[in-house]
């Protein structure tokens, strides 16, 4: 079974995702410039670029974690614009169709890395505690992390936290997954483990939308590389076109930096 | 032995009023904390000013207050019913203090979390921030209890007869060097008693640290 399989019990619904001219301020202070983008079902999109662009915003306005000031949602046949009231029904279809993993993991530290998988599930979803713990018990094992059932987060690696945030993000069967920068408070090798993981998840067929510095993660896995830089949209399409041919000077300046280091 | 006597028959009406306000404080202190970090500004303006009137005063002056300034119609506190309701509201205004900075403790990722996995706000409140915040200001818990046991002896100055106003009683009786001896003694009596709360706290604390991050 994959990884998905596993997660839904069936084949995940392919959806995709699209958000039309997105901006944000705080203050006076604008961090998203009307930003647009469309993702397609099944696909996986990398967000890169310099700090302060404004990618984990833009990322953290899809699931409203940061509410826009304005511009549209459109998502599995709901519409919302974060300018306006936001019904509970839709704001509660969006983060049951979306799964976020965190730059710090943000697993709870006081359950379990069972619990953790399975507690959200029973509130979310209803699912017996039975079934919930079944499941997450067969997430854990895909992920390699089975013998940590029972162990408390602060027993675990950065590695092993972030690979069961994933599992915990999966078990609601999402059908979109969004990562921030899932790697970047990893050492090296043991961001490796997570990008496997997520690699698999890609295969999958799962829509990811992922913030990263991982340029050659986002190179051979992304089906879209899209470059932020200064709260816009300066490039995106193939991934291996723009890392060899990037049209915007601010690009290429971006890509030289990090590929050469 | 007689001083000994006449302090120990203060000791229930010390443990009454210090658990009395206490198990008040607890539940009280819930409401309390939440309104102090609403987002609604009113209501946390309203809490905030009651918290800071109520640890502005001294307790005596409360205790007074209470026995001596309020008639309503026949009703007027009788000296025990003052001294437990002054050391509850009292200690409902600490305790909320304790746990606001304990909610606000626990990290935004927690809070971030709970919302991306599309937790309701309730089950993010009873099943993620509390039982963190919890392990956090059990300790000052344990503190305050410690210190509003010594405080129930203010009650003496309203005629409650808890241990000290007992160990009055004995000394204006024996007015000798023999006088002194029930104060050494309820001195005594409350370190003994504060032994185990703070014995419980530690042992609460290590459990919950186990917890949390065996």
């Amino acid at each position: 079974m994959t990884l998905s399989e596993i997660a839904n019990g069936k084949l995940a619904p392919r959806t995709g995702i699209r958000l039309d001219n997105i901006s944000k301020r705080y203050g006076d202070h604008l961090v998203i410039d009307d930003v647009s983008l469309n993702v397609e079902p099944g696909t996986v999109t990398a967000l890169i670029g310099p700090s302060g662009a404004g990618k984990s915003t833009f990322l953290r306005c899809i699931n409203l974690l940061e509410r826009p000031d304005s511009g549209t949602i459109q998502v599995d046949h709901h519409t919302i614009e974060p300018g306006k009231v936001i019904n509970a029904k839709d704001l509660a279809a969006l983060r049951r169709t979306v799964g976020m993993v965190f730059q710090s993991f943000n697993l709870f530290p006081h359950m379990s890395a069972l619990k953790n998988i399975s507690f959200p599930q029973q509130k979310v979803l209803g699912r017996s505690k039975e079934e919930a713990d079944e499941r997450a018990l067969q997430l854990l094992e895909r992920v390699g992390l089975k013998d940590k059932a029972n162990q408390h987060p602060g027993r675990c690696s950065g590695g092993q936290q972030q690979r069961i945030a994933i599992a915990r993000a999966l078990a609601l069967d999402p059908s979109i997954m969004l990562f921030d920068e899932p790697t970047s408070a990893l050492d090296p090798e043991v961001g490796l483990e997570v990008l496997a993981v997520m690699r698999e998840l890609a295969e999958d067929g799962m829509t990811m939308i992922v913030v990263t510095h991982e340029m050659q993660f986002a190179r051979d896995v992304s089906d879209t590389l899209v470059v932020m830089a200064d709260c816009r949209i300066i490039e995106q399409g193939d991934p291996k076109a723009i890392m060899s041919d990037p049209q915007e000077a601010r690009t290429r300046r971006f890509l030289r930096a990090v590929l050469e280091r | 032995m007689d001083a000994l006597s006449a302090v120990l028959q203060g000791l229930p009406m010390t443990l009454v009023l210090t658990l009395s306000a206490f198990a008040i404080g607890i539940v009280g202190a819930v409401p309390l904390a939440v309104g102090l970090s609403s987002p609604n500004a009113v209501l946390r303006l309203v809490c905030r000013l009651f918290v800071d009137l109520v640890r502005g005063v001294p307790i005596i002056v409360w205790l007074f207050l209470l026995k001596f300034g309020i008639q309503i119609g026949t009703f007027k506190f009788n000296p025990v019913g003052a001294a437990i309701v002054g050391l509850g509201v009292v200690s409902i205004a600490y305790l909320a203090e304790i746990y606001r900075g304990g909610l606000e403790s626990v990290p935004r990722g927690q809070l971030e979390a709970s919302s991306a996995l599309g937790l309701a706000n309730r089950t993010t409140f009873f099943g993620v921030l509390v039982p963190q915040a919890f392990r956090i200001v059990s300790p000052s818990i344990a503190t305050y209890l410690t210190g509003l046991l010594k405080d129930s002896s203010i009650a003496s100055t309203i005629i409650v007869s808890e241990m000290v106003f007992q160990s009055q009683s004995f000394a204006r009786q024996h007015p000798t060097v023999e006088g002194i001896l029930p104060y050494v003694l309820v001195g005594i009596l409350y370190i003994v008693l504060s032994l185990p709360v703070a014995y419980l706290s530690r042992s609460l604390d290590a459990r919950m640290r186990k917890a949390v991050y065996a």
